[in-house]
């Protein structure tokens, strides 16, 4: 069956299906930000999603609350991004090699607990997802409604989590803080603020989002597992923190913008089948751009102190 | 009367390089080096033992299984080896410059289309094939680690993102060539591409199914890359460059044009990897058909500490893990997968090599604390062996329950958590090890009541008994604390 790709209601579903796709990249990318900006590089997004859309289901398998789901989810994510914070401020071990590992015991971990758990490889069980927001009135209105007829609440979480970010970041001492740790530590510290303790909160937190983001992708969007359901999505995530700056707002209309190529792959297979064949060429365009703006102008510069190890001195 | 000094010459350079290569070994670095990647391969099996405690395997089949398969299946992990070694050599020949190529997949997958490109498309000559192959998919592999390289050095755009997404972006491209696009094999609804030539594949050796000259090729290259890196100019610029880029340009050393070739040749051999894989065992492109090779090679570098030997090392025992782990799937029923995590396990605990720095530091502080202060080291030493067993414990006591209760897993998992807090606070004879150990056996009380009201008398009783013992143990190190200060000022 083939849709008009111009008619309101494709449209409609285009934007929504786009804030939806958006959804576990800007969260994720916002839980990069918060590691990044506090000097810890994060390219174990990827797993800490996993294993979030991994307990997310878990979690709800076993009480049948969603909402227990979302919070274990979380706990997990940040339980991981706890050991990549250990292992890279505390033991001062490699960021990049630090992060492999999260991603390779992730990906081996969950799909090992799927057997373990259901019984099967693939996929998990079906759980309950976590109920649709649906707010009244709204969706009576022609076009508006269709948009935000119903959306999972994680949705709006990822709204107001940029919100959030953002003041947190700019206009709080904690946000000051994660940001000097990132770019001049050695002045943070010299102001007596623990440079170590920022940056292993840092990494939590973005542990903790992309386990959000990564819960989304199973209980709020789907409503099971699949062995690697991330499938690259924690670093296109990471690609729109670098696309967006390292910034809360850049990542998330970066994410937003990802988010939308995502769902243009859909929106063309649905209404113009003879584009279908060169989805792909869609499909590689974040990561194309990502190389384009970093090679570009050099417009993307990341925090100056990211990647390198705090060492405090020592006294004489 | 001038060639007798020559030879002279050459034998003591040839006794010394012998000396050099025994003294290496001999060294104090190279031992620390084996001790610690010993220390924490053997830390990550312990951990992924307890994984599998928890999760309801016996880790010991499990590992003899393992150790089985690899034994009576070595051709395998030689051919497991093959592609895991070269695209080693390649994530350690980047890093000795300095640069982290973590997207050998992307390259891998680029040389890998290009060469069964040329295996089917063009009919050549038995050797000729074979070569032209391998040539075109080191070429592609090359030209696609250089972009990212000259990204680099004259854009600096950093490698570590750039490899990442043309890796994506490679994977991606790949599959539309051989699913819609022209590569696709005709009729064929998976996608794939047509097999390559017979004149284009690589033979198999020793009749073995899996194992190929491709394993010969992939062994040549360990002594090639050695010697490139170490022997000869542009090796040693790398390695100037990689250990001081600033240092190295003042020296006259051209810092970029040395980055982007690193990066190129690294991408070369990720291309050979890939190239032999497909000309030696798959003999077609499959969409996504290495699953991860890349990121293995990551991997097998860092387990090698990034030099050409090591990384031989580091391939043959992810090899035989990988070639042990179908075995023990059959044999001890324990799924594959698991491989995968003791991978990462191995990865997380070689990247902080601090960890057993600081382990043995204060674990031979710890010992001679309690053998100078018996008195007060006696019940600590306790309390450590109590936090040993409880890290163990505390998510195996409540797997019974796991299906019906989740609670329960939770306050399991907590116990297990806090019990590696008494390990720590023990080892670093932190007085607060007293009220951990106190508040682990509170926990423990918390199981025992969720076990007898939800009838689960095994875990009650398991429970009730490692409180107790925790409560007398806690009451214990209280007991002694004052003697313990006074222990310590006496020393200093």
């Amino acid at each position: 069956m083939q849709y008009d790709p111009f008619s309101l209601v494709m449209i409609a579903w285009l934007i929504k299906t786009t804030i939806q796709f958006s959804t576990p990249l800007v969260l994720t990318a916002l839980g990069g930000m918060y590691s990044e900006k506090s000097g810890i590089v994060n390219i174990g997004l990827e797993g800490m999603m996993l294993i979030g859309a991994f307990s997310a289901v878990a979690a709800t398998y076993f009480t049948n609350n969603p909402w227990m789901g979302i919070l274990v989810s979380v706990i997990a994510g940040g339980a991981l991004a706890a050991v990549h914070a250990i292992i890279t401020v505390k033991l001062k071990g490699d960021h990049i090699v630090s992060g492999t590992g999260v991603i390779l015991f992730a990906t081996g971990f969950t799909t090992l607990m799927l057997e373990v758990i259901w019984g099967q490889r693939g996929v998990s069980e079906q759980v309950t997802p976590i109920p649709q927001l649906v707010i009244p009135g709204l969706s009576e209105i022609p076009f508006i409604g269709d948009i935000f007829d119903s959306l999972s609440p994680i949705v709006y979480m990822m709204f107001f989590a940029v919100i959030i970010s953002w003041v947190v970041m700019y206009k709080t001492p904690f946000g000051l803080r994660i940001r000097a740790a990132g770019e001049d530590p050695s002045t943070l510290d010299a102001a007596g603020v623990n440079v170590e303790t920022v940056r292993i909160i840092g990494v939590i937190l973005s542990g903790c989002l992309a386990g959000l983001g990564g819960a989304y992708l199973s209980i709020g969007y789907g409503s099971r597992f699949g062995k690697l359901m991330t499938s690259g999505r924690g670093f296109i995530a990471l690609a729109a923190l670098i696309f967006g700056g390292w910034s809360p707002i850049g990542s998330f209309l970066a994410g937003t913008f990802f988010g939308f190529l995502e769902a243009l792959d859909s929106f063309i297979q649905l209404t113009i089948p003879a584009l279908a064949p060169y989805n792909n060429f869609i499909q590689m365009t974040p990561y194309i751009l990502v190389v384009i703006a970093l090679a570009g102008i050099g417009r993307s510069r990341p925090p100056k102190a990211v990647g390198v190890p705090y060492e405090k001195e020592k006294r004489a | 009367m001038n060639q007798e000094p020559i030879t002279i010459d050459e034998q003591s350079n040839e006794s010394s390089r012998f000396n050099q290569v025994f003294d290496k070994l001999q060294s104090r670095e190279f031992r620390s080096t084996i001790f610690h990647t010993t220390i924490s391969i053997l830390m990550a099996l312990v951990v992924a033992a307890i994984i599998m405690v928890a999760t309801g395997y016996d880790p010991l089949s499990a590992y003899s299984a393992l150790g089985l398969g690899a034994l009576l299946n070595f051709d395998q992990v030689l051919w497991k080896a093959t592609p895991l070694l070269l695209a080693g050599l390649s994530v350690a020949l980047a890093f000795k410059c300095g640069l982290f190529n973590i997207g050998a997949e992307g390259q891998l997958y680029m040389g890998s289309i290009a060469a069964t490109a040329v295996g089917y498309m063009f009919a050549l000559p038995l050797g000729i094939h074979i070569i032209a192959c391998l040539a075109i998919g080191v070429l592609a592999g090359f030209l696609y680690g250089l972009l990212p390289g000259i990204l680099r050095a004259y854009r600096g755009a950093h490698e570590v993102v750039t490899t990442m997404m043309l890796s994506y972006a490679a994977v991606k491209f790949t599959q539309w060539l051989v699913s819609e696009g022209p590569m696709h094999n005709p009729g064929d609804s998976r996608s794939v591409s047509p097999f390559i030539l017979e004149t284009a594949e690589i033979g198999k050796i020793f009749g073995s199914p899996f194992l190929s000259w491709a394993f010969v090729i992939a062994f040549l290259c360990v002594p090639l890359v050695a010697f490139f890196i170490n022997k000869t100019v542009m090796g040693y610029e790398m390695r100037a460059v990689g250990l001081n880029e600033e240092a190295a340009r003042t020296a006259g050393i051209d810092a970029k044009k040395n980055m982007a070739l690193a990066l190129g040749l690294s991408g070369a051999l990720s291309g050979l990897a890939g190239t032999v894989e497909i000309q030696s065992y798959y003999h077609r492109f499959y969409d996504g058909w290495s699953a991860g090779l890349g990121f293995d090679g990551i991997t097998v570098a860092v387990l090698g500490r990034n030099s050409p030997w090591g990384v031989l090392g580091g391939a043959l025992f992810f090899g035989g893990l990988k070639a042990g782990g179908s075995f023990m799937q059959t044999n001890a029923n324990v799924p594959s997968e698991m491989v995968q995590v003791i991978q990462g396990l191995v990865v997380l605990f070689v990247a902080a090599p601090k960890l057993v720095d600081w382990l043995s530091k204060h674990g031979i502080g710890f010992a001679s604390w309690i053998k100078n202060n018996p008195k007060s080291g006696i019940p600590s030493l306790f309390s450590f062996g109590y936090g040993i067993l409880c890290a163990f414990l505390g998510i195996v006591a409540v797997g019974p329950a796991v299906e019906t209760s989740f609670m329960l897993l939770l306050l399991g998992l907590l116990v297990s958590m806090g019990s590696i807090a008494i390990i720590v606070f023990n080892l670093i004879r932190d007085q607060r090890s007293s009220q951990i150990t106190m508040l682990i056996s509170i926990c423990w009380f918390l199981i025992a009541i969720a076990g007898f009201t939800m009838q689960f008398v095994s875990i009650g009783t398991t429970s009730l008994i490692l409180g107790s013992i925790g409560i007398i143990i806690a009451i214990w190190i209280i007991k002694t604390r004052p003697e313990v200060i006074q222990g310590q000022e006496g020393i200093e």
